[in-house]
């Protein structure tokens, strides 16, 4: 029973403090690359004004029925979420997530701006960039534990990392993907810098934008919890451990993010199962021959 | 400085002789530069500018208000520039631009139609 | 048989610096033909130099563009000094040689900035402009302005450079060789920045030679044309002065060349500074102008033309200019022709579009 209760109140402190951490994360990051760039950078709390201002804006769309579709990207982020952190089953995490996305693609495509049609076509992309290397991390698991219940992941004796550091690997590289940072942010940059102006989601706006980024900071807590999975163990202190971990590899998108250029399509598809193959892949590979 | 070679072309000769020239012109290697129209009392004098080496060589007209000419798009296509220019401000008609760049009056988009088509008023102000 | 769909594509795009507009006709991500239509900042500064006398014009040549102001500047005198056949003094001719190569060096990592920008690489962006802030401040400490300093007039230049200042710019542009070497050197050697830059925007020789292109836009594809080489108006002559080419023929080279021009500025300027001798720097003018004159600048963007035509009045009857930009449109649809949608601001920015300039 307290087990039932202890998940049931970690979901719902992930449903209240996930876009409280995922704003302040998303300022720390506009902070950390402006001093990258030898600026002094915006202030901490600068994301929570700007979803507040897109909120009071009056809303312009072509087709409303992308608001339906932009809230069930949302609902299905904050309910892989919750699956998540009440240590549900990691492979439903994972087709939930896809859910969230193609929820996301639809409604680009509902709109008929050439910019959201194009950017919804990268998406689908970069959909099929990804897919294959979280699979790989539920499989991963599922080898390394004999489970696919992220509680009895979360209370293994060893930590993840040392089964799959393949894997571990893999996952960092498409992170970039679904953080939105170069070289892996073609179908939605943080910036409007490029040819498909916002990409994805250059046809919304006012409330419906505000979702996507709140979607967008539900999404970045649990995708930082898929790496925190790798640290922990049965032991307590490894619950900093993970903590750590997750810092470390959000430093790291955003150094990545500095140092790169965007690149396209072609060879964003290669390099991500090439990446998956030999990282992911071949790690399953030597799991499945000792077991 | 640059050559001021510049070489008028008699009225009754064109189009021929415009054609003729700046064909001659391409055979020997010639560049071209740039068409410049100046509305004088007479009509529209147009100046085509062509470079080699270095050196400058120019064709010299005058038209009369009204009176089109042929294109030069035929044997230096990137003159579209100039002569979709020449057309949209001065409202000189330019005959047969090659296919694909001829934006009929649309490629400098203006508020009013031919703005520099008549003679400057006065002269000081 | 793909999805064939027609992107517009500016005035307005985050990417793109300048108001051009371009009907994209994409297939898939292909794009099949690109259609330009321009107008957008046409000011018709072509017409008013028969409202202002030609002593003052030359303000307004300079606000034809920003970053090109010294240049226009300089080409408008140049023309108007040799129709009146006025000669400058040699002190003049150094000086407006040293602030025209400051003018290259400063658009050229605007430049840099903006292709870094297109491509997503935002720091290095960021960093490009840093160091352009250093050209900028020596503007503003010789002249007082920072984009359009107004240095040239008719018969020499405004203001004189005591030398020492100039020994103490000169020690800021050798300070800055060594920066500019570790951000370009990010451009040639990062793998993504690369591989969005080599094989991208194909412009073979004979193209080159058939759309008349001209500036880095031409000598990326291996013709060493450049107005520096015959310009007698400036000081080239005495620097030592060899255009820069390749033969990549795609947007690798041209960021190439750019960046060995500014190097190459940047020597010839400390060489000017030791050179520079003592002198007036102007003349006065007398007269008006009559009959017409050519004259040619190679502005950072490739060779500008100017025309000037007088009839013995205070005001000239006819100013004519001709940009690089103008010149490298027809090259820029062309190289635009079968590439991805996602190169195409990388096209766009390597003729380095100045629609300002085209429009006046």
């Amino acid at each position: 029973m307290s087990e039932l209760m202890n998940n049931l109140l970690f979901g719902i402190a992930y449903l209240i403090l996930a876009p409280v951490v995922g704003g302040l994360l998303a300022g720390c990051d506009r902070i950390i690359t402006a001093r990258m760039q030898r600026r002094v950078g915006p202030p901490l709390l600068q994301p929570f004004y700007d979803v507040l201002k897109l909120t009071e804006k009056q809303e312009i769309a072509v087709n409303l029925i992308q608001d339906f579709y932009v809230g069930g990207f949302l609902l299905f982020v904050m309910i892989s979420g919750i699956f998540f952190f009440t240590r549900g089953d990691i492979l439903l995490v994972v087709f939930t997530l896809t859910l969230a996305s193609v929820c996301l693609i639809v409604a680009a495509y509902s709109s008929n701006s050439p910019y959201s049609q194009i950017g919804a076509e990268r998406e689908l992309i970069q959909t099929m960039s990804y897919e294959p290397m979280l699979l790989m991390v539920a499989i991963g698991f599922y080898l390394a534990t004999g489970t696919f219940s992220l509680s009895e992941i979360m209370h293994g004796h060893a930590a993840g990392i040392i089964f799959l550091p393949g894997v571990f690997l893999g996952l960092v590289y498409i992170l970039g993907i679904k953080f939105r940072k170069s070289p892996f942010d073609l179908a939605m940059s943080h910036h409007a810098h490029q040819e498909l102006i916002k990409g994805t989601v250059t046809e919304f706006s006012g409330k419906t934008l505000a979702m996507v980024e709140v979607a967008h900071w539900y999404e970045n807590i649990f995708l930082l919890g898929f790496v925190y999975l790798f640290f922990v163990w049965s032991a307590g202190w490894s619950i900093l451990l993970g903590l750590l971990a997750c810092a470390v590899v959000f430093f790291f998108e955003i150094l990545v993010d500095n140092c790169c250029s965007r690149i396209k399509w072609q060879a964003l598809l290669k390099s991500t199962w090439l990446v998956s193959l030999v990282a992911g892949f071949i790690n399953l590979l030597i799991l499945m021959y000792m077991r | 400085m640059s050559s001021q070679d510049l070489v008028t072309i008699k009225p009754e000769n064109r189009p021929t002789d415009l054609l003729q020239e700046v064909e001659n012109l391409k055979f020997q290697g010639y560049r071209f530069v740039q068409i410049c129209c100046t509305r004088v009392p007479e009509g529209f004098e147009l100046t085509y500018s062509f470079d080699k080496n270095y050196e400058l060589k120019n064709l010299r007209f005058t038209l009369a208000d009204g009176e089109g000419i042929t294109s030069i798009t035929s044997l230096y296509l990137p003159a579209f520039v100039c002569e979709n220019e020449i057309h949209d401000l001065f409202g000189v008609p330019i005959n047969h631009i090659a296919k694909g760049v001829d934006f009929g009056g649309k490629f400098f988009r203006l508020a009013e139609k031919t703005p520099w088509h008549d003679l400057p008023k006065g002269g000081a102000h | 048989m793909g999805k064939h769909t027609v992107v517009p594509f500016g005035p307005q795009h985050p990417v793109l610096p300048e108001p051009i507009h371009l009907d994209l006709e994409l297939d898939d991500e292909k794009v099949v033909r690109a259609i330009p239509s321009i107008g957008y900042i046409h000011r018709g500064l072509e017409k008013l130099v028969e409202k202002r006398e030609f002593k003052e014009y030359v303000f307004i040549a300079e606000r034809i563009c920003g970053i090109c102001a010294f240049g226009h500047g300089w080409g408008y005198c140049k023309s108007v000094e040799g129709l009146m056949n006025i000669e400058i003094p040699l002190r003049a001719k150094y000086l407006r040689t040293i602030w025209h190569e400051l003018s290259r060096i400063h658009s050229h990592l605007l430049w840099l900035g903006l292709m870094a920008d297109g491509m997503g690489f935002e720091s290095l962006f960021m960093h490009s402009w840093r160091l352009r802030e250093k050209v900028l401040d020596i503007f503003e400490k010789t002249t007082g302005g920072r984009v359009i300093f107004s240095a040239c007039k008719i018969g020499g230049v405004r203001r004189d450079i005591e030398d020492s200042e100039l020994h103490g710019i000169a020690e800021i542009l050798r300070g800055m060789r060594d920066e500019v070497r570790e951000i370009t050197d990010i451009f040639f050697k990062e793998p993504t920045s690369v591989s969005r830059l080599k094989d991208v925007g194909i412009l073979s020789k004979e193209a080159a030679v058939a759309t008349c292109a001209v500036g880095p836009m031409v000598r990326a594809s291996g013709i060493p044309l450049d107005y520096r080489v015959a310009d007698t108006s400036g000081v080239y002559r005495e620097l030592n002065f060899t255009p820069v080419t390749t033969d990549t023929c795609d947007c690798y080279g041209r960021c190439w060349v750019r960046v060995q021009e500014i190097f190459a500025s940047l020597d010839m300027i400390c060489q000017a500074i030791e050179k520079i001798p003592a002198g007036d720097i102007a003349v006065p003018v007398k007269g008006n102008p009559n009959g017409e004159y050519f004259a040619r600048l190679e502005q950072p963007r490739g060779e500008a033309f100017y025309y000037v035509k007088g009839n013995n009045t205070t005001h000239l009857t006819r100013f004519r200019v001709r940009t690089p930009t103008n010149m490298n449109l027809p090259a820029m649809v062309e190289a635009l022709k079968g590439c991805d949608y996602a190169d195409v601001p990388m096209i766009v920015l390597t003729i380095d579009p100045c629609i300002s300039c085209t429009e006046r």
